[in-house]
């Protein structure tokens, strides 16, 4: 076959290989416009009306937002969920990584181990609440009844303001055996030969970690880092589990998206829960540019 | 594979895309159809279960027994009440929803505003439905701007449970109950065992069980919203004394300490006051079953929530209707099952297995609750009770006014500052509409 002749055909092949391909992906794509981008959209727009569900509502400019900043609840969701960020996770990355490193060390039965850690990640988040209910139960719940063997007399946890939002703290760094089975691969990643080298060089442990492990684990620690803001600022199932939708004590557990929803769903101001959710949007959008932006510092890709 | 294999194939694939979406909303349809031999059938969306599922079952029974032309195909739908009825929301929204719904009465008014509800007043002047039938409150609850929304079902009051038995050890006279607030809290003061920050037995917590604002608020003697101007007043004087009372109460035996107490009490069975650990407790008719059924030989009595001067003692009912959603396919044979329902002939059946109280105060005499010492004093303030205001912001002014006791409680600002805010808020949001 001459080539001359084959170019138009291969070039026919592939125009006509790529309409298959739109052709094959068009039920996805449609149901990504119909279901995603289609109700994505419409939200912008019903964030500046009153619409109700129920009824479309009225245009009403920016009023839902000028409203939003008069809401004290708005306030202090916001309040709770940036207390639970801020703790969840840096918490979340240093318990992380040290359990991945604790789990990455070469003894027998290692997988046993492992499963232990990653098992409450399999446990269903409502299950965990009630379970987390029993376990800091302010009469006879376990916890308490461990701090009083030693002498401590145990708060209300779940029932007491100040309590309430470390109590969810630890309850949701039980279930971070997702963010350690990334870790052990990042740090599966790391090539022996530094730790050779080191050894020859003279390096202790702590040297080992700092200067070869935690550097050469920055760009998965980057990305648990990005799904870690993102998912505190949506917490909800937990709370809402814990509390029956009420957010008590004195809505110290009233989480952003919890008060979305209730605004959505229970008070009939779905515009208005629309205008939270791209309040919500914009929030997680800076954060995350934020860490892109600073990754550039601190993270370190191997092979550059 | 060749090209016109794949495109058979592509077909296929679109094809069978568009059979399933068709498929969805055909069984969504499915509902509130007449079939070939005449026959109606009608959807009809509860979340009741246990023995209420017992009574509305034997309840569709009957009627379908009477109307042979009606077929009534209930689903169960998990979570309606207190504004937790997404999936009825959901269906009204897309234009499916089911021929009838069993409706919490407190949500009529919010969601009739919304047009989400048929309404029922001209159905109800041709069959000769009217307010004479019902309790005042219900029949209130029922209806929004002088229309019948729903038809009432059952209901409830509130009143004060206590353990007879504690009230003799501590030295109370067991037939003379607290009736003054002044009374209730020396009462409790003295049922009260108290070791370091445990409670041993707690005699009362005002904001427990069914110790909602509304309650207490109408005890001291006041209200809650004023129709005319469609205003709420929660912040109204007495209101303000009724949170102030509780607050009191809150600081008194250590607001976290109760908390503690009450976070480590579960239900059923493990219900304080079942349990021996909570002496008196505001709860609802429901609680006598729940204690003939885990602790029988509780000696127990209730008396009303006091009020500051010990007279006029009031409560207020909650209850069940049922409702034509707006778009409903059946509406004929849906108001032929509504009317039924709320029929003497169908409460009967229906507050017979149930237990719950009926809206029609002649079913509850011949079902023998006015007989029932216990349950006579239920009924008996019926007449006098309250019902939580008709408006269209019912559950922003729930949520609160919930709200308000945990944060006057806690110390987060006084009562009134509290209540100013919430009057204000859910002003706002009235003014809106």
């Amino acid at each position: 076959m001459q080539p001359t002749e084959s170019t138009p055909t291969l070039k026919k092949n592939k125009e006509k290989s790529n309409y298959y391909g739109l052709l094959f992906a068009s039920p996805w794509i449609l149901g990504l416009m119909l279901f995603y981008a289609f109700p994505l959209l419409s939200s912008v727009y019903f964030s500046f009306t009153s619409y109700s569900i129920l009824q479309p509502g009225n245009f009403v400019g920016l009023q839902n937002y000028k409203d939003l900043m008069n809401d004290d609840l708005f306030w202090k969701s916001i309040y709770n969920t940036v207390y639970f960020a801020v703790f969840f996770v840096p918490l979340s990355i240093i318990f992380g990584i040290a359990l991945a490193m604790v789990l990455n060390i070469k003894v027998k039965g290692m997988a046993v181990y492992r499963t232990v850690f990653f098992l409450p990640t399999l446990v269903p988040h409502i299950a965990l609440a009630v379970l987390w209910m029993w376990l800091l139960n302010p009469g006879f719940g376990l916890v308490n009844g461990m701090l009083h063997s030693i002498g401590i007399e145990g708060p209300a946890w779940l029932g007491s303001e100040t309590w309430s939002k470390p109590s969810l703290v630890f309850m949701s760094l039980w279930g971070i055996g997702q963010a350690i089975v990334i870790y052990l691969a990042g740090l599966a990643d790391i090539p022996q030969d530094y730790y050779d080298a080191s050894d020859v060089d003279g390096a202790n442990w702590f040297q080992k970690i700092r200067t070869i492990t935690l550097p050469l684990l920055t760009p998965v620690i980057f990305f648990n880092l990005v799904m870690g803001v993102i998912g505190a600022f949506q917490q909800f199932t937990l709370p809402y589990a814990l509390t029956k939708g009420q957010g008590s004590p004195a809505n110290s557990m009233t989480f952003y998206v919890m008060y979305l929803y209730d605004n959505g769903f229970k008070f009939f101001k779905m515009g208005y829960a629309s205008a939270m959710a791209w309040i919500l949007f914009v929030i997680i959008m800076v954060l995350t540019a934020i860490i892109f932006w600073s990754s550039k510092r601190w993270v370190h890709y191997q092979g550059k | 594979m060749n090209a016109k294999k794949m495109s058979v194939t592509l077909l296929a694939v679109i094809l069978s895309v568009a059979i399933v979406f068709a498929g969805c909303s055909n069984s969504q349809q499915s509902g509130g159809s007449t079939d070939a031999s005449g026959k109606t059938t009608i959807t009809f969306w509860h979340a009741m279960t246990d023995v209420t599922a017992e009574a509305v079952e034997a309840v569709i029974a009957d009627f379908e027994a009477k109307h042979p032309d009606i077929n009534i195909e209930p689903t169960y739908i998990a979570n309606q009440g207190e504004g937790q009825n997404e999936k009825l929301l959901a269906a009204i929204a897309g234009g499916n929803p089911p021929d009838v719904a069993y409706f919490d009465r407190f949500e009529v008014g919010a969601w009739a505003a919304q047009g989400s509800l048929e309404e029922l007043t001209e159905f109800a002047a041709a069959d000769g439905i009217n307010q004479d039938m019902y309790y005042p409150f219900a029949w209130n609850e029922s209806s929004y701007q002088g229309k019948l929304y729903a038809v009432p079902t059952t209901t409830d009051s509130r009143l004060v449970y206590y353990n007879i038995d504690h009230f003799t050890e501590a030295g109370l006279d067991p037939n003379n109950p607290p009736s003054t607030i002044a009374e209730l809290e020396a009462a409790a003061e003295q049922l009260t065992k108290k070791d370091g920050k445990r409670f041993e037995r707690i005699g009362f917590i005002p904001w427990y069980g069914q110790g909602w604002l509304y309650g207490w608020g109408w005890a001291f003697g006041g209200d809650f919203y004023d129709p005319e101007t469609n205003q709420a007043t929660a912040n109204d004087p007495k209101n303000v004394e009724a949170l102030q009372w509780i607050a009191d109460f809150a600081q008194k035996y250590n607001v976290e300490d109760i908390a503690a107490f009450t976070d480590s009490q579960g239900t059923g069975a493990m219900d304080p006051f079942l349990s021996g650990q909570l002496s008196m407790k505001v709860s609802g008719p429901w609680e006598v079953s729940a204690i003939e059924k885990f602790m029988p030989d509780l000696n127990y009595g209730v008396f009303p929530m006091p009020t500051p001067t010990g007279t006029d003692h009031t409560t207020w009912s909650g209850g069940w209707s049922v409702v034509i959603p707006k778009g409903a396919k059946n509406k004929e044979a849906a108001w032929e099952f509504l009317k039924y329902f709320g029929s003497a002939n169908g409460q009967k059946i229906f507050s017979d297995i149930s237990k719950d109280f009926s809206v029609i105060d002649s079913v509850n005499e011949e079902l023998g609750f006015k007989e029932d010492p216990i349950l006579k004093q239920f009924v008996d303030i019926l007449p006098v009770s309250n019902n939580r205001p008709v408006m269209t912001q019912g559950s922003l002014y729930w949520n609160e006014l919930a709200g308000a006791v945990e944060n006057a409680t806690r110390g987060n600002g006084t009562p009134q500052e509290i209540l100013d805010q919430v009057t204000q808020k859910v002003n706002n949001e009235l003014a809106k509409e």
